[in-house]
């Protein structure tokens, strides 16, 4: 059963086209990689995913629907695009819990949350006071606040460091576990080779490749098929 | 809708430049207010408007100072909607609502509410700092008979119409800085520019209206000023309110149109 398709998405900026007849399809209650060059257009494709942009033309749904169609989308999607998203002058706790009140969603779940992304000794810290691996831990929080089945996260391994790395890891597989559905889009692709069990490959806003990672990447590692793929494509 | 209304009460309340921004609107309207009587009593400027404190039209003219602070009700609405782009938070917001419409709709009721309530308290504190003044004054007058109410109805409908301008001008222009000193160009220059060089136009824009409000007769040719041709109180709120609803109206219409970055 699918969870989320791309059908001929197109998202043109002026005459520029990020994404370029985009088709995909991600299975339910697998870990898929999300994978390609910087500019390859996978945070366009997944900012139309999420209902931020709007696709030129095709589209994108979770669960045969728009994100915009979902009701109270928290609780089904949960998305991590960047680190940014929360007031930098407020608190963890409270950047949750405006998050949470939007969606009806207990003050109690929130310090939950934060027991679970190992933030509850800096709950009451300013946001622009957290490391990169602390925002980006709060960034998981919230994403896991209404506790979806699906999880659609950018780049969430971005600038952190190996014991942040290991961290991610641990989180994703504990997600994964829990039969949860999971889009992740990085460049860390060695560590994607050990996590992730499809493979989207985009280069310039085209599909260049899917499937279970064993059929993409063949004989080698990620990382040659990866170069292979998107070598033969410029 | 509760909930996102819940939510943005939430962002009212949590984010301390808000409470900075209560706290800027009652100083500046209770200094002016404090301060007018004694620059009546000076002489000078109560002579250019023809007025001395010992008039009903001073006084009523010192109180009515006491709404200066409307300047911060826009700049509070701005900061709820340009914040949401320049904080990136408004990607947590649309993520959690995609209904942009609802979300709109939301921030607007607490842009007002936030407004009417940063407009009481800084007016109330105003009159209230300009009556302790006034004690010290022995030949001043008496207010005219409906001032204090006619200032605080003026005072909530104004602080919540503007709040809701300051999010749609926040809708329409996600830089923060540039909307508010857009925001401020326009009510300290332009706005008392056409006031003064064309009163027929100037009396339908805010400032006039919201001078109107306060049913207070002021003649004072010299400076350009003369409140006794402004529209009836009544018809005033009415046209400040229809300024609300047009801007409530574009934010509601841009903001589901643009992608949010």
């Amino acid at each position: 059963m699918s969870a989320i398709r791309f059908d001929s998405l197109v998202k043109q900026y002026g005459k520029q086209a990020a994404v370029n007849n985009l088709s995909a399809t991600i299975q339910a209650g697998r870990i898929t990689g999300f994978l390609g060059p910087n500019g390859a257009g996978k945070s366009t494709s997944l900012r139309c995913l999420v209902g931020l942009a709007k696709p030129t033309s095709g589209s994108a749904k979770i669960l045969d629907r728009d994100y915009r169609e979902l009701e109270n989308p928290l609780t089904q999607v949960g998305t991590v695009l960047d680190s940014r998203g929360f007031h930098p002058s407020l608190s963890g706790r409270k950047n949750l819990q405006i998050v949470a009140a939007s969606a009806g969603i207990s003050d109690s779940r929130v310090d939950e949350v934060l027991e679970l992304v190992e933030l509850t000794q800096a709950a009451k810290k300013r946001m622009k006071n957290y490391s990169l691996g602390m925002k980006q831990r709060l960034s998981l929080a919230g994403a896991i606040l209404g506790n979806p089945q699906i999880l659609i996260l950018d780049e969430p391994a971005n600038g952190l460091d190996p014991a942040g790395i290991a961290w991610l890891r641990k989180f994703l597989r504990a997600m994964a576990d829990q039969g949860k559905t999971i889009l992740v889009s990085s460049h860390q692709l060695a560590e994607m080779q050990n996590t992730v069990d499809d493979v989207i490959i985009i280069n310039r806003g085209q599909l260049i490749a899917s499937g279970s990672i064993k059929d993409v990447i063949g004989e080698g590692t990620l990382e040659d098929a990866f170069l292979r793929l998107t070598e033969g494509a410029n | 809708m509760l909930a996102l209304v819940k939510s943005e009460w939430r962002k009212l309340l949590f984010v301390r430049a808000n409470w900075g921004l209560l706290i800027a609107a009652t100083f500046i309207s209770a200094l002016s207010v404090a301060v007018a009587p004694f620059i009546l009593d000076a002489g000078e400027a109560g002579a250019l408007l023809g007025l001395g404190i010992d008039q009903t039209a001073a006084i009523d003219a010192t109180y009515a100072n006491g709404i200066s602070g409307y300047i911060f009700a826009i700049i509070l609405g701005i900061m709820m909607m340009a914040g949401e782009f320049r904080h990136g938070t408004a990607v947590a917001t649309f993520l959690t609502a995609p209904r942009r419409g609802i979300v709109l709709t939301a921030k607007l009721a607490v842009a007002a509410i936030g407004g009417l309530l940063m407009m009481l308290i800084s007016t109330g504190i105003s009159l209230i700092a300009g009556y302790v003044v006034l004690l010290g004054f022995e030949d001043a007058a008496q207010p005219s008979e409906n001032l204090f109410v006619n200032t605080m109805i003026a005072a909530a409908i104004s602080g919540a119409v503007l709040g809701v301008i300051g999010v749609a001008i926040g809708t329409l222009i996600r830089n923060q800085m540039l909307a508010i000193v857009g925001a401020l160009v326009y009510l300290f220059v332009v706005d008392p520019l056409l006031l003064a060089l064309w009163p027929d136009t100037g009396q339908f824009l805010p400032s006039g209206l919201i001078t109107a409000m306060l049913s207070i007769d002021i003649s004072a040719p010299e400076l350009g000023f003369d409140t006794t041709d402004y529209l009836p109180a009544l018809t005033a709120t009415l046209v400040l309110l229809g300024y609300g609803a047009v801007f409530a109206f574009i934010a509601i219409a841009t903001s589901l149109r643009r992608d949010i970055d």
